[in-house]
């Protein structure tokens, strides 16, 4: 008696090649059938589907606050994007995006486009509509208020298409079910780093927290070997309370 | 020789059949230049464009799908002017004979001797007056009335009718005197109803915007300015409530006619009509020449630029100008004026200031307050949920003593800071840029003034 596995282990190579490379089992990391833009960190990669941030398929990230981390996770991707001619566009960001810091990232001027929104409807259309566009750029929608049937629309617009999509969510949504097809939630940890767990993908369940290292990339050139690692060195006892504001790091700023 | 003819009815609705007919002009303008008026139809030549719109079935697939919307009743294709027009009418039924053969808007390769001969003759224009005698003498079709010997038939009728007739059998040629494009583009409709909903001018706009289309492309150029004018109706005179305008305007030059009536739609959505509208106007402000986009198989990076441009005016069009922006830097050491958001719509600057080297080295985040925020201060320690660990710094920004705007009351008030600014670390809100500066009375206060997210 063969095995079920077996039986359609079998079977699926009966199917002709390209017929066989759309099954995905739910054992095995998907492949996905538009291109994918590297996160930047390997240990990620690993984890994603096809090796990166999907293009034509809704990521969602979820954040316990908005403008926490969004440029460190995403900073190396976007750059590639832009690198390869796309543009970035910004839908309802929580704070006004500063050019100097992603210029650091990367990004430039010219490729950088701010779409302010009042309401939620009002974020949900201009991303349809970015998306529709199906332009080879990446579409960063910040969307605190979304139910389930307008991402579900925003997920099937963006099907076979060529944008990077990614909707930044609070942490909050975690519970409510989404059509994305790759959801993350992404926290900061100690020392300049990444806390991402990957909550849904094509693929086996994920149940570790990948730890990122990423340093903010204008602080790049400014950190020293001990404000690379403030929880070692600048743990402060509790009691501790200094008359003067003096600078926690010993050493002189490098220029 | 392939000939189109289209037909308008005859009267044509509210407005004049000279109107409809110039209307119809333009529009076939864009397939060639060859185009006349020919009593109530329109007449294009269209043998030297076929290739350009991809065939005679392309073609005539596209005339068939636009003109309905332009009043046209039937499309006839032929290798004659005057037989496409005589299968044209006959197709439309008036002469009270059903008829298979030829029109239906399709190209029939069919001889065209067969297909004439089967039409009732009263379908050529000089034998309707005629149409008594030639059925006492036993004629019924043009198959009959050629039939006849041509030395009698000129003797009793004139020359006219044999020469209508060869011209029809593509005998004769004709000679045609051929509509010219005019230089400005000034469209009127009359509504076959009043208007009382600005949305519905939309759809009542399509016919402008697809004789728009057409004058465009046959001056091969694309529009960067309109204006659409309502006219109120007569009933209401009122001053100053005659009618109002929308002025449109495009980034680049445009002929896509979805874009436009899209364009058209958003800025319609926000219009409260003031009374009922009677008339139409379109006018063309400013044209440019037209770049077609390329046809090529792989993606274009500009096909995909002007995707995108498409969209964003599109939104802009709703959100208004100012929400959809661009960066700009400039040369200013203070993080408030270092960069200043410009409409996309807005032309850029062909050398974007080089502003980058004075930022670099420096912390700069990634987002910025719009206005610095105060922060609460425990034992010398600024808070911004929780204690904050001051981590690199400080970084002195100062300048701006040249820098004074007018306030409120006619005085001047200047924008001069000295803030030195700290590189953060808080254990929910992760790096922030704050800065302690001096606020008059008191001695330092802590403000936070970006993050680096």
């Amino acid at each position: 008696m063969t095995s079920p596995a077996l039986v359609s282990s079998s079977r699926l190579a009966d199917l002709p090649p390209a017929v066989a490379a759309s099954v995905w089992r739910g054992d095995d990391l998907a492949v996905p059938t538009g291109a994918v833009v590297s996160s930047g960190w390997a240990a990620l990669d690993a984890e994603l589907p096809g090796g990166g941030w999907p293009c034509g398929s809704l990521t969602e990230v979820l954040s316990p606050q908005p403008s926490l981390l969004e440029w460190r996770l995403l900073g190396q991707a976007l750059r590639q994007v832009t690198a390869d001619g796309g543009n970035v566009v910004l839908v309802g960001p929580p704070k006004p995006p500063f050019l100097p810091g992603l210029q650091a990232l990367g990004l430039q001027a010219r490729q950088l486009i701010w779409v302010q929104t009042e309401t939620p409807a009002q974020r949900l259309w201009v991303t349809e509509q970015l998306v529709q566009a199906d332009t080879a750029g990446a579409v960063l929608a910040w969307l605190p208020q979304a139910r389930a049937e307008p991402l579900r629309r925003l997920q099937s617009r963006l099907q076979g298409g060529r944008t990077l999509c990614i909707a930044l969510r609070p942490e909050g949504a975690r519970s409510e079910s989404s059509p994305a097809g790759l959801r993350l939630l992404a926290q900061t940890g100690p020392d300049w780093t990444l806390r991402v767990q990957v909550l849904k993908r094509r693929g086996p369940l994920h149940d570790q927290t990948l730890v990122l290292p990423s340093v903010p990339s204008s602080l790049e050139a400014v950190l020293s070997r001990r404000t690379r690692l403030p929880s070692r060195c600048l743990a402060l006892p509790d009691g501790a309370r200094h008359a003067v504001v003096r600078p926690v790091s010993a050493e002189p700023l490098r220029h | 020789m392939l000939w189109c003819a289209l037909c308008l009815p005859n009267p044509c609705g509210t407005e004049s059949l000279a109107s409809a007919q110039h209307g119809l002009a333009l529009w076939a303008l864009q397939f060639t230049p060859r185009v006349t008026r020919l009593d109530e139809a329109v007449l294009m030549e269209v043998q030297a464009s076929l290739r350009l719109f991809g065939g005679a079935v392309e073609l005539a697939a596209r005339v068939r799908a636009d003109s309905p919307a332009l009043g046209v009743v039937s499309v006839a294709w032929a290798p004659t002017a005057l037989g496409a027009l005589a299968l044209a009418r006959a197709e439309r039924g008036e002469v009270g004979h059903a008829c298979d053969c030829g029109g239906g808007g399709e190209v029939d390769t069919t001889p065209l001797a067969e297909r004439l001969d089967a039409l009732p003759f009263t379908v050529l224009t000089v034998t309707a007056p005629l149409a008594d005698t030639l059925a006492q003498l036993g004629c019924r079709t043009l198959g009959d009335l050629r039939a006849l010997p041509r030395g009698g038939l000129t003797r009793r009728f004139g020359p006219a009718l044999v020469e209508a007739l060869d011209q029809a059998y593509g005998l004769r040629s004709p000679a045609f005197s051929w509509v010219t494009l005019p230089q400005t583009f000034c469209a009127r409709l009359d509504l076959m109803a009043r208007v009382e909903n600005a949305m519905a001018l939309v759809f009542a706009a399509k016919r402008l915007l697809l004789q728009l289309q057409g004058w465009l492309v046959a001056r091969n150029a694309g529009v960067t300015a309109f204006t659409l004018r309502w006219q109120h109706d007569g009933l209401r005179p009122q001053p100053g409530e005659e009618g109002d305008a929308l002025v449109i305007r495009t980034a680049q030059p445009m002929r896509d006619m979805a874009h436009l009536s899209r364009l058209l739609a958003e800025q319609l959505a926000r219009v409260q009509l003031a009374a009922p509208v009677e008339t139409l106007i379109l006018e063309v402000d400013s044209v440019c020449d037209y770049r077609p986009p390329t046809a090529s198989l792989l993606p274009d990076a500009a096909e995909d630029r002007d995707a995108l441009n498409r969209v964003l005016e599109r939104l802009a069009a709703r959100l208004g100008a100012q929400r959809v922006v661009r960066p700009v830097l400039r040369e200013d050491a203070r993080p408030e004026w270092a960069q200043q958001w410009v409409p996309v719509s807005a032309p850029m600057r062909a050398r974007p200031v080089s502003a980058t080297v004075r930022s670099e080295g420096l912390p700069q985040p990634t987002f910025l307050l719009p206005e610095p925020l105060r922060l609460a201060v425990r034992g010398n320690r600024p808070l911004y949920q929780g204690e904050l660990q001051l981590l690199l710094g400080p970084h002195r920004v100062e300048g701006g003593w040249w820098h004074r705007v007018e306030v409120a009351g006619g005085a001047a008030e200047s924008r001069q800071v000295a803030r030195d600014y700290w590189v953060a670390l808080s254990a929910h809100a992760g790096a922030l840029w704050v800065f302690q500066t001096r606020v008059a009375g008191e001695d330092a206060a802590w403000f936070l003034h970006g993050v680096f997210a």
